[in-house]
């Protein structure tokens, strides 16, 4: 796939999205289903990537980056991740004293309101591919309520995951 | 002693100008207590912004401590501004909130300092795994492990979704919240209407819908 479209699309991704996972409908969207360079397993391996090193969870597009293209996809990647930070500038500079407009607010929660609806949406498929016995509905549910009741290091959780389905693989 | 009330004025005037002089640097538009070298503000946003697990959420409250509370490179109200502008970024807020910081500090320079020092790190580890990952991805003892590690993943994103709805609901703004909600888990499952389109309906509703207060 050509580098600089990769950018664009992941740009457009990172760019019209306000957190790290946010972006994650868009790029289903354009890589798995529209162009066929990503499958399911690969966007949500990335997630695991993202989640088990350390950094920002927005790290995941390097990821999507290096499955669609190797190290040039990667570094794709990366000039798409950093390049919306740059924007704080401009609202430093600008819209930092309207932040607390009753508009500028509506706006912006509403905006965080559909990406988590869209998120929850594209979250569908990626379970229907992962999530294909009982042992792995279980972690799924088991990881979702301990990281919102308990706020437990996904770290951690995504290691007892992979280590449960190991030793029940070995044991089956 | 007029003389002497005179001295007491300028010395009263003097005082005053110290005094707004002192406070002005204490505002946030104002230079850092602290102004940190390249190499250090490198150093700090290479060493935190890359070695912090748990995401952006818990870097930055690593990054604060180390700032303002430990280094003195900014204000508590330059961290505020900073933190609050950076989740109105888009992109991933915490080099965005790095970026900003850097700008504070030390410019443009700072701002590229901080950006870089702040990413490339964490990339080159993502890269590596992301390798590591492909080349193991089909030895059975990996395939068995990333089975678990997949459903977790699952959660993880089921978390983010409850944690991105609870940032913004209240008790007034809960049924615009929740409408738009739903309406885009329908829209992204039930239409052919792309991510960009959605979000951009979702900002005109927020735009649109009278105000509840803030409740």
């Amino acid at each position: 796939m050509n580098v600089f479209t990769l950018y664009l699309i992941l740009l457009k991704a990172t760019i019209t999205t306000f957190s790290g996972l946010a972006s994650l409908p868009l790029v289903r969207d354009e890589l798995v289903l529209h162009r066929h360079v990503l499958t399911d397993e690969q966007l949500n391996t990335a997630v695991v990537v993202s989640r088990t090193t350390p950094g920002p969870v927005g790290l995941y597009i390097v990821s999507v980056g290096y499955y669609a293209a190797g190290v040039p996809g990667a570094a794709a990647g990366w000039f798409a991740m950093t390049t919306p930070a740059l924007a704080i500038l401009l609202l430093l500079r600008f819209i930092g004293p309207r932040r607390e407009h009753p508009r500028v607010r509506r706006v912006l929660e509403s905006i965080v309101a559909a990406s988590a609806g869209m998120l929850f949406a594209a979250s569908i498929p990626l379970a229907r591919e992962s999530l294909n016995d009982s042992i792995t509905v279980v972690i799924a549910v088991i990881t979702a309520t301990l990281l919102i009741t308990k706020k437990a290091d996904s770290v951690v959780l995504i290691g007892g995951a992979a280590l449960v389905t190991l030793v029940a693989a070995r044991l089956a | 002693m007029k003389l002497f009330v005179g001295h007491d004025t300028r010395g009263a005037d003097i005082a005053r100008l110290a005094a707004r002089f002192t406070i002005s640097l204490m505002t946030p538009q104002s230079a850092p207590i602290t102004r940190p070298s390249l190499a250090a503000l490198a150093a700090v946003f290479g060493r935190y912004g890359n070695l912090t697990f748990g995401g952006g959420g818990a870097t930055v409250g690593v990054l604060q401590q180390e700032l303002q509370q430990r280094r003195n490179w900014i204000t508590r109200e330059q961290f505020h501004l900073c933190f609050g502008l950076s989740r109105l970024t888009p992109g991933t807020n915490m080099l965005a909130f790095c970026t900003g910081i850097g700008w504070m500090t030390r410019g443009w320079r700072g701002a590229a300092v901080a950006l870089l020092s702040a990413s490339l790190p964490a990339t080159v580890i993502a890269i590596a795994a992301t390798a590591l990952f492909d080349l193991r991805s089909q030895a059975p003892l990996m395939k068995a492990a990333f089975h678990g590690a997949l459903a977790a993943a699952i959660g993880i994103i089921f978390n983010t979704c409850w944690q991105f709805t609870e940032s913004v609901l209240t008790r007034a703004n809960r049924v615009r919240i929740v409408v738009i909600l739903l309406a885009s888990v329908a829209m992204q499952t039930f239409f052919p209407l792309s991510p960009a389109r959605i979000l951009l309906l979702a900002a005109l509703a927020g735009a649109f819908w009278p105000d509840e207060g803030t409740k």
